[in-house]
C-alpha cells in the first residue's frame, strides 16, 4: 500500500504538472482540493484519466469521482478494491 | 467613426518581449525559417496553479495582455477583445494526437479546454475581474484588425471614458510549418530572416509568431498616438487595395505627401509582392518606406507588430535601419499607414497619426 | 435614437431538416433530432445520441451542385453553404451583392471533422494526395470565406469564435455594424459539424449524456452534442420597409459579458448569467415583466442548468417565468446554437406558441421554477434567448414582435 501511495503521488505530480513537488511534499490525508494541494475540476478530471490509463478503472460520473479523489488515502483504497491493472 | 487612442502597446516577439524597454536593440536573424518569440518571465503575471497546465500560447496572451494593462495603468479593462489566426496549435495537436493514439478513450481535458480560441480572453477576464464586452475574432489575415475595429466601434458607442484591451496571438509548431510547406507556404531553402527582402524573386516567406497587446481609448490624455481608420479587405485587387488606401487619407484630410512612414508587410514572396510595389510606386519623396516581417516572420496576426513598431517609431522620431528600405524627406514622423497583406488573400490597412 | 434592427429572412440547418417549416413541425410536434450518427466516423456511435444532420457530406454538396467526393469542402462549410444558400433563395442574391453587406460567421473548430480524419497524413512525410486540397481548412474562416466565395459576394468579413456564444455574438455584432453606418445589411450566424475531436473533448469534461439530455431536471447528466448552421438577416427597419421585406422579428436588445469566475464553470449562484440578461434587458428598454418566453442556453450540465436556473429565479423575483430549453431537439450545436435558437425564438413568436423542454420530468432540487414541456398557445410580445459558452463568454439577445 505504501508503495501504491508513492507511485500514485508521482503519477499525480506528473499528470498535474506540479513542478518541484516531490512525493514526501503531499500528505496521505491531506485534502487535494480546496485548501491542500488547492486543485480544481479540472484537476479532478486529469486524476479520473490517471486512474483510467494505470489501473483501468473508469469513472463516469464527476461528482462520484470528486469522492474517490478527496486525498491520496482514499485514492489509494479504492485503486487497490477496483483496479483491473 | 471617431478616432480612438492608443495608449500603451507592447509585445512578445522574435525580436524582444515586453520586458525589454529598448528598441530592436539586439536584432535576431538566423536561417532556421522559423522564428520563435523570446519568451519573458510568464510567472510575473500568472498564478503558480493556474501556469502549472498552460501551454504557450496561452502564457504569452495572459502576460503580454497583462503586461499592456500595468503599463497602462489599467487594472479592469472595459472590454477585451482579441484576434488569432489559428489559436492554440500545441493544444490542438497535443488532444488531436492523443485522440488518434488512445482510440478515442481516457482522454484528458486541459488540452482540449486550452484548444477553444477564446480561453486566453477567458482567463485575462479572470485575472483582471472584468465582466465587460469579451470577444474573439478568428479570420486568418483579419483577426487582429477586426479586435482593433470592433475596439474602435465599441469606444465610439459610449460617451463614458472606457478603456478596451485588444490583442492577438499565433503561434508555430513544428508540425504546422511542416505542413504548410505542403502547399508552398515557405521559401525552399530557408533564407536568413534579415535576407528575406532581398530574396523577393522567389515564392514562399518564413514563419513567425508573436503577441501584441495593447490598450485602446476614447480619452485622448496621455496616449501614444491615434487610431484613425482600419480597413480589411478580402481577395481585394491591387486597385481595390489602392483605392482604399486614397479613401480612408482622404476621410481623414491627410494628403499622400502627409504620410511620413509606409510601413509594410513585404514577406518576400514573390507572388504577394504586387501590392506593395504598387504602393511604394505611388508614395512620393517626403514618404519613408518601411519594412518588418524579415524581423517577426509571416504569421495571421503580424499587424499587431507592425501597429507596435509604428507606436515605437512615433515615440523615437527615427526609424532604425534594419526597418528601412527607403529614407524620405518628412521631418518628423506623425502619419503612419501600415499597409499588410496576408498569404491567405487579405489585405489590410491601418491609419495611425501622432501628435 | 437609432433605427431598430429587424430580422427579414433566415436559412436554417439541424437534425431536424432543412428550414423553417420542418423545424417548426418538429418543435410543435415535439419530435427530436437525437439519434446515434451514421455519418460521423467514431467507435462512440452506438454510446452517444447526437444531433446530427441527416444527409451524406455528398448529399449535401450534391444539393449544392458541388462535386461529390474529396473536394476540398468540409462538413462545417457544407452545412453553413446550405442553411446560407436558403436565406439567399428566400431573399434574392442581387440584394446582398449590390448593397453593403456584413457576413459575421461563427464556429468552433473550423474544418476539423475532415482535418481529423487526416491529420496523419498531414504530418507524414506524403507531399501528395487528397489531403493536400485541405490543409488550409482547419481555422475558423474558412466557412466563412467559402460562404463568400461560392455566392460570389464580397462583404464585411467576421469570423467569431467564442465556444457556445459564438452566433449569439454574430448577430450582436452585425446590429453594431448596421448602427454603425459600416454596412447596409448583416448576414448573421454560425455552423459547427460533428467531429471527434469535439465529442471527444466534452466526453473528456465528462458532460456529455449518452441518453437523450434533459434541461433542468433533477437527473440530468450533460449535453448532447449536435451539428448545423443558422443565418439571420438583419437591416434597418426602414430598408426592410422600402423594399417591402417580410419583418419576422425586432432584434430588441443584445448583451455580451464575461462571468470572470472559471475556465469553464460558471458562477455557482447564476451572477454572471443574470448580470447578461439584465444588461439585455436594459438595452431593450425592456423589464423582465415584459419578457413571456425565455429560450434558455439549457445544455443539461450540472454546472449550466444550476446556474442559469438561478439566475432566471432571480431575474424573474416576481413570477416563475416561461422557460425552456431546446438543445434536446438538435443537441447542443456549439457555435451555431446561438443562431439557431434566436431562429427557434422568432418562429415561437410568430406563432404564438412556447418551446416545449422535452426530456423534462423531475424539479431541481435547488430550484423552484420548472421549464414549460409542451407548445402551448400564448401570447408572446418579447423573447429572451441565451448562449454561454467556455471562457465565462456570455451572450442574451431580445427578440421582439415587429
Amino acid at each position: 500500500m505504501e508503495e501504491l501511495k508513492n507511485t500514485l503521488k508521482l503519477q499525480i505530480i506528473e499528470s498535474l504538472n506540479l513542478e518541484g513537488m516531490k512525493p514526501g511534499d503531499i500528505d496521505d490525508s491531506a485534502p487535494l482540493f480546496g485548501e491542500g494541494l488547492g486543485l480544481d475540476s479540472i484537476d479532478s478530471l486529469e486524476l479520473m484519466v490517471l486512474l483510467e490509463r494505470n489501473y483501468g478503472i473508469k469513472i463516469e460520473d464527476a461528482r462520484e469521482g470528486r469522492k474517490v479523489l478527496e486525498s491520496v488515502e482514499s485514492m489509494a483504497a479504492y485503486i487497490q478494491e477496483h483496479r483491473t491493472v | 467613426m471617431k478616432p480612438v487612442y492608443i495608449s500603451s502597446i507592447v509585445v512578445t516577439s522574435p525580436q524582444q518581449h515586453f520586458e525589454d524597454d529598448g528598441f530592436l536593440q539586439n536584432v535576431f536573424g538566423d536561417d532556421s525559417g522559423c522564428l520563435y518569440v523570446k519568451e519573458p518571465n510568464y510567472r510575473k503575471y500568472i498564478n503558480p496553479v493556474a501556469i502549472r497546465r498552460m501551454s504557450k500560447l496561452l502564457k504569452m496572451g495572459i502576460s503580454t495582455g497583462m503586461n499592456a494593462l500595468e503599463r497602462a495603468g489599467v487594472q479592469q479593462p472595459d472590454a477585451i477583445i482579441t484576434g488569432t489566426g489559428r489559436g492554440s496549435m500545441v493544444d490542438m495537436e497535443a488532444f488531436l494526437l492523443s485522440m488518434i493514439e488512445m482510440e478515442e478513450e481516457a482522454l484528458t481535458p486541459t488540452s482540449f479546454i486550452q484548444s477553444t480560441y477564446n480561453s486566453v480572453n477567458g482567463w485575462l477576464a479572470l485575472q483582471t475581474k472584468s465582466n465587460g464586452y469579451n470577444q474573439t475574432y478568428v479570420n486568418r489575415g483579419a483577426s487582429f484588425e477586426l479586435a482593433l475595429f470592433d475596439a474602435q466601434m465599441l469606444l465610439n458607442e459610449t460617451e463614458e471614458a472606457q478603456t478596451a484591451l485588444v490583442g492577438c496571438f499565433d503561434e508555430i509548431t513544428p508540425d504546422y510549418v511542416r505542413v504548410k510547406g505542403k502547399i508552398g507556404y515557405w521559401k525552399e531553402p530557408a533564407p536568413a530572416n534579415l535576407e528575406l527582402l532581398q530574396k523577393a524573386d522567389t515564392p514562399g516567406t518564413i514563419a513567425g509568431e508573436g503577441a501584441a497587446f495593447l490598450t485602446v481609448t476614447n480619452n485622448k490624455e496621455n496616449t501614444l498616438c491615434s487610431l484613425l481608420c482600419i480597413k480589411m479587405l478580402q481577395d481585394a485587387t491591387t486597385d481595390e487595395v489602392v483605392h482604399h488606401a486614397n479613401e480612408i487619407l482622404t476621410e481623414n484630410n491627410i494628403s499622400l505627401a502627409d504620410i511620413d512612414v509606409l510601413l509594410c508587410g513585404m514577406n518576400g514572396d514573390v507572388n504577394q509582392q504586387e501590392v506593395y510595389t504598387t504602393m511604394i510606386g505611388k508614395a512620393v519623396a517626403n514618404t519613408s518606406i518601411a519594412a518588418f516581417k524579415h524581423l517577426c516572420g509571416e504569421y495571421d496576426t503580424s499587424s499587431g507588430f507592425a501597429t507596435w513598431i509604428a507606436a515605437k517609431l512615433f515615440e523615437l522620431q527615427e526609424i532604425p535601419e534594419i526597418l528601412t528600405v527607403k529614407r524620405g524627406r518628412h521631418e518628423r514622423i506623425k502619419n503612419i499607414l501600415i499597409v499588410n497583406h496576408y498569404i491567405l488573400n487579405s489585405t489590410s490597412l491601418i491609419l495611425l497619426q501622432a501628435e | 435614437m437609432s433605427e431598430r434592427i429587424v430580422i427579414t429572412s433566415t436559412g436554417i440547418i439541424s437534425a431536424l431538416g432543412i428550414g423553417e417549416e420542418q423545424h417548426w413541425h418538429a418543435l410543435a410536434n415535439k419530435k427530436t433530432g437525437l439519434k446515434y450518427p451514421v455519418h460521423l466516423t467514431t467507435r462512440h456511435a452506438s454510446e452517444f445520441l447526437l444531433g446530427e444532420v441527416d444527409l451524406s457530406n455528398d448529399e449535401l454538396a450534391a444539393m449544392l451542385d458541388l462535386p461529390t467526393g474529396d473536394n476540398g469542402y468540409t462538413r462545417t462549410t457544407l452545412l453553413a453553404l446550405v442553411a446560407m444558400q436558403e436565406l439567399v433563395n428566400k431573399t434574392g442574391l442581387q440584394l446582398l451583392q449590390d448593397e453593403p453587406l456584413a457576413l459575421v460567421n461563427a464556429n468552433t473548430v473550423g474544418g476539423m471533422c475532415s482535418v481529423e480524419d487526416m491529420y496523419p497524413d498531414f504530418i507524414s512525410d506524403k507531399q501528395d494526395g487528397s489531403f493536400i486540397k485541405y490543409i488550409d481548412t482547419l481555422d475558423c474562416a474558412e466557412s466563412t470565406l467559402n460562404i463568400a466565395q461560392y455566392f460570389k459576394i464580397k462583404p464585411f468579413t467576421a469570423t467569431i469564435s467564442t465556444a457556445c456564444s459564438s452566433s449569439a455574438n454574430s448577430i450582436m455584432l452585425g446590429s453594431r455594424l448596421i448602427q454603425q453606418g459600416i454596412v447596409k445589411r448583416a448576414v448573421c450566424g454560425g455552423c459547427d459539424a460533428l467531429s471527434r475531436f469535439t465529442l471527444n473533448g466534452f466526453n473528456s469534461l465528462k458532460n456529455v449524456d449518452k441518453e437523450a439530455s434533459r434541461p433542468f431536471d433533477q437527473t440530468r447528466f450533460g449535453l448532447n452534442l449536435g451539428e448545423g448552421a443558422g443565418y439571420l438577416l438583419l437591416e434597418n427597419e426602414s430598408d426592410a420597409v422600402a423594399r417591402g421585406a417580410t419583418i419576422m422579428a425586432v432584434l430588441s436588445g443584445y448583451s455580451n459579458t464575461n462571468d470572470a469566475y472559471h475556465p469553464t464553470a460558471p458562477s455557482p449562484d447564476g451572477d454572471g448569467a443574470l448580470m447578461t440578461m439584465q444588461l439585455a434587458l436594459q438595452k431593450a428598454k425592456l423589464s423582465a415583466d415584459d419578457i413571456d418566453y425565455v429560450n434558455a442556453h439549457g445544455t443539461a450540465t450540472i454546472n449550466n442548468d444550476a446556474s442559469e436556473g438561478k439566475a432566471l429565479q432571480r431575474l424573474f423575483a416576481n413570477r416563475k417565468p416561461v422557460f425552456s430549453s431546446t438543445k434536446p431537439f438538435t443537441g447542443h450545436t456549439l457555435a451555431a446554437a446561438g443562431s439557431i435558437e434566436a431562429i427557434f425564438s422568432i418562429l415561437a413568436m410568430q406563432n404564438q406558441v412556447s418551446l416545449p423542454n422535452l426530456n423534462y420530468r423531475t424539479k431541481m432540487d435547488e430550484l423552484e421554477i420548472e421549464p414549460v414541456t409542451e407548445a402551448e398557445q400564448m401570447n408572446i410580445n418579447h423573447v429572451l434567448s441565451n448562449s454561454f459558452g467556455f471562457g465565462g463568454n456570455n451572450v442574451s439577445l431580445v427578440f421582439s414582435k415587429p
